[in-house]
C-alpha cells in the first residue's frame, strides 16, 4: 500500500457546512421560523406552536427507532403501514374490551411483533432490510383491509382513548410528553450505554463487531423490535388523534420519518448519526409543513418540499462522506 | 484511429535521451507540501524503483505522472519535449500508463474488450470490430508471453492476471513508460516471478518501467536504479548495486534500525494454552497443533494454503465441520467469536478495512470495542475510565494520533494496526492470532509491530502468526508450521527452520 500524505484539498463552503450539519440545520430552522413569522404572524401563536409540537411527536417517536436502525446500517420502510395497523388493532381491542389500557398494550405489542418479524427476516433469512421491509409494508397494507374493511370508530367513546392525544400534562400535550420521554431514553441509550455503542459498531463495521465478540444479528433484531414498539406507540397516538383506527392512515409516513432522520445527519451507510440531529430534522420538516399551510400555499407542496429536502439531505450525506474519504 | 494500433512497438523516436525527465517537481495541497523539488529520470529499457514509506510522496508523484494531479512546480519532459498532463487520458496519449494497485478494469467485460476500452476499433459505419479486437488482444499477449484467453471475463480472472491485462493495455496504447504501483501486494511468489518475467519483456521492448514498492527484496531483484523519497523530498537516486538492505531502509526512514527483529523474551514457558485437534472445514483438512504460553508459532504457506481460513476457524469466526479447539483447558463451543473472545482468543485480521476498523469512528471507540464490557456498570459505559484506559494503551503502543477523537481512517496503516492490537490487549487474551500483521505497513512501523509481538509473547500470550513474509516468519517464530492445500505439512523448530526446508514443505 502506498498511502500518501492525505492531500488536504481546500474546503469549499458547502462541504464545511455539511460537516457541521447540526449547526446548519439549526440555522436553517431559525431562518425558516423568522421567514414564516414575517409572512404570517399567527405562526408563533401558542396554539400553532403546540400544533407543530404535536405533529413532531409522532415523527420523533418513530424517528428515534429509525435513527438507531440507520446507525446499525438497516432501514425499516414498513413503519407507515405498521402505524396504521397498530392503530386499528388498538382501537379494535379497546372496543372489544372497553379497556383503553388493553388497547394500548395491543397496539404497542402489535408494532413490536411487526418489528420482530422484520428483524427475523433480515437477520435469519439474510434478506436486505430495504427489500424485507418493503415486502412487510405491502403485506401490512393489504392485510389491514382483511382485518377491517373500514375505519374502526371509537364505539364506546371512551374519553381516556382520545386523552392520549388531546390530553395535557400541565401545559404540555400528552404526545409531546411521550415523545420527550422516548427522545431522552433513546438519547441516553445511544450516547451512554454499551448497547448504544454496539449499535454504532455494528453499523460501522459488522465483521469487525463480530470479530470482537459481538452478536450483530442479535443487536440488529433488538433494534428492529424497538423500532416496532415505538411505531406501535405512535400508531396508538395517531388513532387517538383521529378517534378511530384508520387503515389508510400513515401512508408514506415512513418516508417522512426517514427524511427527517437523514436530514438530521444520520448516515445511510451506517455507523454515524445522532438523535439530536433527528430532532432538528423532525422539527424542520414539520415547520416547513406548517409554514405551507399557514402561508396558504398549495397543500400539494407538502409533498414536494420534503422531496426536495430528501435530495438535499442525501447530497449532504454524500458530500460529508466524500470529505472524509481517503 | 490507426488499425495497427496493437502491433506497433513503442513509438519510435530519434531521441536517444531519457524517456522521462521530471525535475524540481513540487505539489502543494492546502496545509501540506506533498512534494518538494523532486527529480526523477527514467531511461528506456530500464526498471527504476521508487521507494518510500507511506506519506513519502510516491503516490502523489505517480498521480502527477498519471494525469490525476497537476504539478505546481518543476518541469516534466517526455522524449525531450516539455509536457504536462491535464487528465489521465492525456497521459495515456503521450505514452504513460499507470497500473494502479486498485485495478481499473470492468469486471463484466472480456479481457479483449477491456484492453481496447478507451478506443474500440470501428468499421465504416461505426460498429465495433469484435473479431479484430480479439485477434489483436491475442497478438498482444503473445508479445508479452502471457497466456490468457482474450474472451475470458475479467471478473473471473485472478488478480495477477487482471494485472497482466492492465499491462497489456499499456502496450495496446503504445506506452513508452509503464508505472506499476505496488504490483505484488496481492500476488503469490509464483505470480511475482511471472510478473517479473513480463517486466523484463517490457524493458526488452525499450519501455521504461517505474516500479513503486516498499518491498526491499523485489527492488534488489528487478530494479536497475532506485529513487527514495521521504516526507515529499528526494533523498537519493542510486544504481541498485550501490545499495544494501540497510542503506535502503536508512534512506527510507531517515534513521537506522539496528535489528528489525529484536528478541527480548526468554524461551517459551511450558503450558499449552491452545490446542487444535482434527480440525476440518471446507478448506482445511485435519489440522492439529498446540501453542504454548510465551511462544510465537508461525504459520507459513503459499497463497491458497489455508492460513487465513485456519486463523478464522480457530477464533470461531468461520464455521468448522469437525474438530476440537481448546483454549486454556476449555473447549470453544458453541463455535462463535463471542465464546472465543470470552475464552481469550482473538484474531488480528489481515483485512483491516473490512474486518477490523470502524473507519468513520474515532480512535477511542475503535480501541475499546472488544473491552467495552470492562468499563460498563449495569449497561452504562463509564466514559472516564474507558478514556483513560485507551489513552494508556495509545501511549504504551506509541500510536501517533492527534487525539482519541480522531477518526481512525486518518491514521497510517501502522498506527491503525497498533490500535487493533490494543483492542485485543485491552480485552485481555490468552491467545492472539495475527494474520499478516505487517501488511500495508511502513518499515518503521513494522519493527514496532514486531517488537510488540515479541513483548506479548514475553508477557505469556501464545501468539499464532500467519504470514507470507519469510523474514518475519524466521525472525519472530519459535516454531514454524508450514501449510499446503489446507493441511499442515510440517512443524519445524526454530533451529531446524531454513528457508529451503520451509519452502519445500510449502510446496507440499
Amino acid at each position: 500500500m502506498s498511502e500518501i500524505t492525505q492531500p488536504v484539498t481546500s474546503t469549499p463552503p458547502v462541504r464545511r457546512l455539511a460537516e457541521n450539519s447540526p449547526i446548519v440545520l439549526f440555522g436553517l430552522l431559525v431562518i425558516l421560523c423568522i421567514a414564516i413569522s414575517i409572512g404570517s404572524p399567527q405562526f408563533y401563536s401558542v396554539e400553532n406552536i403546540i400544533a407543530i409540537l404535536r405533529q413532531c411527536s409522532l415523527v420523533l417517536i418513530i424517528g428515534a427507532g429509525m435513527t438507531m436502525l440507520l446507525i446499525a446500517a438497516e432501514v425499516d420502510l414498513s413503519v407507515g403501514a405498521s402505524l396504521a395497523f397498530a392503530g386499528v388493532v388498538a382501537m379494535d381491542v379497546t372496543n372489544q374490551t372497553s379497556n383503553v389500557w388493553l388497547g394500548v398494550g395491543a397496539g404497542i405489542l402489535f408494532g413490536g411483533f411487526v418489528g420482530l418479524v422484520n428483524g427475523l427476516i433480515v437477520t435469519r433469512l439474510k434478506v436486505n432490510s430495504l427489500i424485507a421491509t418493503i415486502a412487510t409494508m405491502m403485506i401490512l397494507q393489504g392485510s389491514v383491509f382483511l382485518y377491517s374493511r373500514q375505519a374502526i370508530q371509537n364505539h364506546n367513546q371512551l374519553p381516556a382513548f382520545t386523552a392520549l392525544s388531546t390530553g395535557y400534562l400541565g401545559p404540555v400535550p400528552v404526545p409531546v410528553v411521550i415523545a420527550a420521554i422516548v427522545f431522552a431514553g433513546t438519547f441516553v441509550v445511544l450516547r451512554h450505554t454499551v448497547f448504544g455503542r454496539y449499535i454504532y459498531a455494528v453499523g460501522a463495521n459488522r465483521q469487525a463487531a463480530r470479530l470482537s465478540g459481538l452478536k450483530p444479528e442479535r443487536l440488529t433484531l433488538l433494534v428492529f423490535v424497538i423500532t416496532g414498539l415505538l411505531t406501535g406507540l405512535s400508531g396508538l397516538i395517531l388513532a387517538s388523534l383521529m378517534n378511530a383506527g384508520q387503515p389508510t392512515a400513515g401512508r408514506g409516513f415512513e418516508l417522512t420519518v426517514i427524511a427527517a432522520v437523514i436530514l438530521g445527519g444520520t448516515s445511510l451507510s451506517g455507523g454515524r448519526g445522532t438523535l439530536l440531529g433527528t430532532l432538528l430534522g423532525v422539527v424542520t420538516l414539520q415547520v416547513i409543513n406548517n409554514g405551507i399551510i399557514i402561508l396558504g400555499w398549495d397543500q400539494e407542496l407538502q409533498m414536494v418540499v420534503p422531496g426536495v429536502v430528501i435530495v438535499l439531505a442525501a447530497y449532504l450525506d454524500l458530500v460529508r462522506r466524500r470529505a472524509g474519504a481517503r | 484511429m490507426p488499425a495497427d494500433l496493437t502491433m506497433s512497438a513503442p513509438i519510435a523516436t530519434s531521441y536517444a535521451g531519457p524517456a522521462l525527465e521530471m525535475t524540481g517537481i513540487g505539489k502543494r495541497f492546502p496545509g501540506v507540501l506533498a512534494l518538494e523539488n523532486v527529480d526523477l529520470t527514467l531511461e528506456p529499457g530500464k526498471v527504476h524503483a521508487l521507494m518510500g514509506e507511506n506519506g513519502a510522496g510516491k503516490s502523489t508523484l505517480i498521480k502527477i505522472l498519471a494525469g490525476v494531479y497537476q504539478k505546481d512546480a518543476g518541469s516534466m519532459r517526455i522524449g525531450g519535449a516539455e509536457t504536462a498532463f491535464k487528465t489521465p487520458r492525456d497521459a495515456l496519449r503521450q505514452g504513460v500508463k499507470v497500473v494502479f494497485q486498485e485495478i481499473a478494469l470492468i469486471s463484466e467485460f472480456t479481457v479483449a474488450e477491456n484492453i481496447f476500452l478507451e478506443e474500440y476499433p470501428t468499421d465504416a459505419v461505426g460498429s465495433i470490430r469484435w473479431t479484430t479486437i480479439r485477434k489483436d488482444a491475442a497478438a498482444l499477449f503473445e508479445r508479452i508471453g502471457f497466456g490468457v484467453d482474450p474472451a475470458a471475463k475479467v471478473g473471473n480472472l485472478p488478480v495477477s492476471q487482471q494485472q497482466m491485462v492492465e499491462i497489456a493495455r499499456a502496450l495496446a496504447h503504445r506506452a513508452r513508460i509503464v508505472v506499476m504501483d505496488e504490483p505484488t501486494s496481492s500476488l503469490t511468489p509464483k505470480e511475482v516471478d511471472l510478473l517479473f518475467a513480463v517486466i523484463r519483456r517490457l524493458t526488452g521492448l525499450g519501455i521504461a518501467v517505474l516500479y513503486v514498492t516498499h518491498k526491499l527484496d523485489e527492488v534488489f531483484e528487478i530494479a536497475d536504479t532506485v529513487t527514495v523519497l521521504r516526507d515529499g523530498r528526494h533523498i537519493s537516486t542510486k544504481p541498485i548495486a550501490a545499495h544494501s538492505h540497510d542503506s535502503l531502509i536508512q534512506d527510507m526512514i531517515g534513521r537506522r534500525i539496528e535489528n528489525l527483529f529484536p528478541r527480548s523474551r526468554g524461551p517459551a514457558r511450558g503450558e499449552t494454552i491452545l490446542s487444535v485437534e482434527g480440525l476440518s472445514t471446507s478448506k482445511l483438512k485435519d489440522i492439529a497443533f498446540e501453542a504454548k504460553a510465551g511462544e510465537v508459532l508461525g504459520f507459513f504457506g503459499l497463497m491458497g494454503a489455508g492460513r487465513t481460513e485456519l486463523a478464522k476457524a480457530i477464533v470461531g469466526f468461520d464455521p468448522i465441520r469437525t474438530g476440537r479447539i481448546t483454549i486454556g483447558g476449555k473447549r470453544l463451543a458453541p463455535h462463535d467469536t463471542r465464546t472465543g473472545v470470552s475464552l481469550g482468543i482473538g484474531l488480528l485480521t489481515e483485512d483491516r478495512k473490512s474486518e477490523g476498523l470502524m473507519l468513520e469512528l474515532p480512535v477511542l471507540q475503535n480501541t475499546s470495542l472488544a473491552a467495552l464490557g470492562n468499563f460498563a456498570r449495569s449497561g452504562f459505559v463509564d466514559e472516564g475510565s474507558e478514556r483513560s484506559a485507551v489513552q494508556e494503551f495509545v501511549d504504551r503502543f506509541r500510536v501517533k494520533t492527534p487525539s482519541l477523537n480522531q477518526p481512525i481512517k486518518n491514521l497510517s496503516g501502522g498506527n491503525q494496526q497498533k490500535v487493533l492490537l490494543a483492542r485485543w490487549l485491552m480485552r485481555g487474551l490468552k491467545v492472539i492470532v495475527v494474520d499478516e500483521p505487517t501488511r500495508g505497513i511502513d518499515v518503521g512501523a513494522k519493527s514496532e509491530i514486531f517488537a510488540l509481538i515479541d513483548r506479548l509473547a514475553g508477557e505469556g500470550l501464545a501468539v499464532v502468526m500467519m504470514t507470507s513474509e519469510m523474514p518475519e516468519l524466521l525472525g519472530l517464530s519459535d516454531r514454524i508450521a508450514v501449510m499446503a492445500e489446507g493441511r499442515i505439512t510440517k512443524i519445524l523448530n526454530r533451529d531446524e527452520a531454513t528457508q529451503e526446508a520451509i519452502l519445500n514443505a510449502a510446496i507440499g
